[in-house]
């Protein structure tokens, strides 16, 4: 499988994210997002029209949509991924996409510079935020972890770069006790990766031995 | 985590012991916020350079210089906290006042609202030190956390039978109409 | 503005990205860049011309008299070295901040884990730093540190040496191991665009023995390092770098730190510099 992948993309780290707690293999083809914008390269293109990445290749598969990308990495063995109840799963998909288009837009207007009404998308991330501290809030009370469940599903996997990113646009994470907590939950995660703007959880080790 | 007291920048992290402590969130090496960093055992690491701070504040390793003891002087901010009926509590100076307890309560959720203290006060008329009563089937104390002249948190606590979700929800409902109050 | 501000050099764009005339902002003023062929140019709000020079993959200009040329990096010019333009990250910080950052060996371990640092290889020996008083810049040499994967073309842990190297106020060149070529530099800079005090475009640039790695490789290996850094960078209180003393401190890891701080108090820049009256 290869994935043409961005570093700074929240939208490629969900696939690379998920790829890792499967542990599945995949080849990361770095893509020069920015500034060269090959992204929109005619190689690119041709393999994705809408000039978007993540570009997911599996085979004669091409995928372009990192939510199918997630269905796609979950196999049978791993299914409880696919979360108990599909409606609930599909919602909170959908939710992570317009995470994308207000934390998401938030975030590349202020570290690469598009081009976005800053004041707009961050307003509507900051109720999008408060919608799922509401929520995670009541899954808390109902001593459940994750958006769907007692157990993370690829859910959890699309909604949690953009918010964990979310300062990146100048949204403060401050006053979401709620998600704070279930980022940390994600973060513990056995096999869990980082991208940049999200730190290792050093606390998760111990304190090593000095060398000698 | 970080918290913010009328203006004041705050890191609250609890010790593996179970020791709750609330501190300037500065890292005093590079002002690096603190509350980004992480615990191990009973100190708080700067996620910068990993300087660690034990229990009173103090700099206990510098991991640029494994042998060295730090100075004396390298110290955090501290200051005097409390915990409560779940809720944690502070002093950015020196009181005598004693804090509240809240018997037959338990904390329910914390809630940010885009308003000052005193507004929400206002809204629910009924003052008393940052704390505010209101009264209704579940028993509900909310306690204000003023952050600046136009935010707060609101703590609240409820009596331990009280249905969580609907006083989670409920203010959620007074968190709307305060704020289109404002508005 | 002070002379002592105005009369520098500063990076303003990447010569690749300059097509149509754009604005931007340069130490709170906005001006506007453009070409004419392969001629650059740059304009105040007034219309007044201002002095331009293409170097290094960037458009650099001042709204002052600069009474020297540009740094020059000679090195960089050697043939068989690939020049990576990275493009600009923005970050709410301090000009003097990210500079600083990028001075820095010690936050390897935390910022950088299992790429440029990792504990318990935390420990940061004695190195040599100068104000060199002929060429007006702040150095520090035989700085080295464990490094699990030092650059693209890393494939294992190693101590990679160091030298850095504070050009310009806003500008500092990092010379280091060249794992394919030793006894070579790769160079690595960081060319900071103060658009206020608190408010930067960081432009980093490479000028690389590399023949092997893909540029999107080596591009995103440079971005993602920076990109672990502007959270720290946004997070510092206060946003502005203390010049005086006592603020905060410095161990012997933090030698050029405290160099640059001294340089620049020297120098009288204190464009996004906390001074606190004596």
């Amino acid at each position: 499988m290869i994935l043409y992948d961005y570093v700074l993309s929240a939208s490629c780290y969900k696939v690379r994210l998920m790829a890792a707690l499967l542990d599945i293999p995949i080849t990361l083809k770095a893509v020069n997002f920015h500034p060269e914008k090959q992204h929109k390269s005619p190689e690119m293109l041709r393999l994705n029209a809408a000039g978007t990445l993540p570009v997911l290749v599996d085979g004669d598969v091409i995928l372009v949509q990192s939510a199918d990308m997630l269905r796609h990495l979950v196999t049978p063995k791993n299914a409880g991924w696919l979360g108990d109840n599909p409606a609930q799963t599909e919602k909170w998909l959908d939710f992570a996409s317009r995470l994308n288009a207000s934390l998401g837009m938030a975030r590349l207007h202020d570290v690469l510079m598009f081009d976005a009404d800053i004041d707009q998308v961050r307003c509507d991330g900051v109720a999008q935020l408060r919608q799922l501290e509401e929520w995670l809030t009541e899954q808390r009370f109902d001593g459940m972890t994750f958006l769907t469940g007692a157990a993370p599903t690829i859910a959890d996997i699309a909604c949690f770069p953009n918010a964990a990113l979310a300062e990146d646009g100048g949204v403060s994470l401050d006053p979401y006790p709620s998600i704070r907590l279930w980022m940390r939950a994600i973060r513990s995660l056995p096999g869990f990766i980082e991208m940049p703007g999200i730190h290792r959880l050093h606390e998760l080790s111990p304190a090593p031995a000095r060398p000698e | 985590m970080p918290a913010r007291v009328d203006g004041q920048d705050l890191a609250i992290w609890r010790a593996a012991s179970g020791q709750t402590h609330v501190w300037g969130d500065r890292c005093p090496h590079r002002g690096m916020r603190l509350s980004r960093g992480f615990v191990r055992g009973e100190t708080l690491a700067c996620i910068y350079h990993g300087w660690q701070y034990g229990n009173d504040g103090g700099c206990t390793q510098i991991p640029a210089h494994p042998n060295l003891v730090p100075p004396k002087t390298i110290c955090a901010t501290t200051y005097a906290c409390a915990e409560y009926s779940g809720v944690i509590w502070v002093a950015l100076q020196t009181t005598t006042q004693v804090c509240r307890s809240f018997p037959g309560q338990a904390a329910v959720r914390s809630l940010a609202i885009k308003a000052s203290a005193e507004k929400v006060m206002e809204y629910f008329s009924g003052a008393d030190t940052g704390v505010v009563c209101v009264g209704g089937t579940n028993d509900i104390a909310l306690a204000l956390q003023p952050i600046d002249a136009t935010h707060c948190t609101a703590h609240a606590l409820a009596s331990v039978s009280a249905d969580r979700k609907e006083v989670s929800r409920w203010l959620e409902s007074q968190r709307r109409s305060i704020e289109l109050d404002l508005a | 503005m002070t002379a002592g501000i105005a009369d520098h050099w500063y990076p303003v764009a990447m010569c690749s990205g300059i097509s149509s005339p754009r604005d931007t902002r340069l130490l709170g003023q906005e001006i506007t860049i453009g070409r004419e062929g392969e001629q650059f140019w740059v304009r105040d709000v007034h219309g007044k011309t201002l002095p331009a020079i293409a170097r290094y993959g960037h458009l650099w200009t001042s709204p002052g008299q600069p009474n020297r040329d540009l740094f020059s990096i000679p090195e960089a010019e050697a043939p068989g070295r690939r020049l990576v333009d990275c493009g600009a990250v923005r970050v709410k910080c301090s000009p003097l901040r990210a500079v600083e950052n990028f001075l820095d060996i010690a936050h390897f371990p935390f910022v950088h884990t299992d790429i440029l640092g990792a504990e318990p290889y935390t420990e940061v020996s004695r190195y040599e730093v100068q104000i060199r008083e002929e060429v007006d810049e702040v150095w520090a040499t035989k700085v080295k540190f464990f490094q699990p994967q030092a650059a693209r073309s890393a494939a294992g842990g190693i101590t990679t040496e160091y030298m850095y190297r504070v050009a310009a106020p806003t500008s500092a060149v990092l010379y280091k191991t060249c794992p394919p070529r030793p006894g070579e530099w790769d160079i690595i800079t960081l060319f900071v665009q103060p658009l206020t005090e608190e408010l930067c475009d960081v432009w980093p640039w490479m000028a690389l023995y590399d023949d092997t790695s893909p540029l999107a490789e080596l591009v995103s290996f440079q971005q993602m390092i920076f990109m672990q850094d502007r959270s720290i960078l946004e997070s510092q209180i206060p946003r502005k770098l203390p010049l005086d003393p006592g603020m905060e401190a410095p161990t012997q890891a933090d030698l050029t730190s405290v160099a640059y701080r001294r340089w620049l108090k020297r120098i009288g820049f204190t464009y996004g510099a906390q001074v606190v009256a004596a």
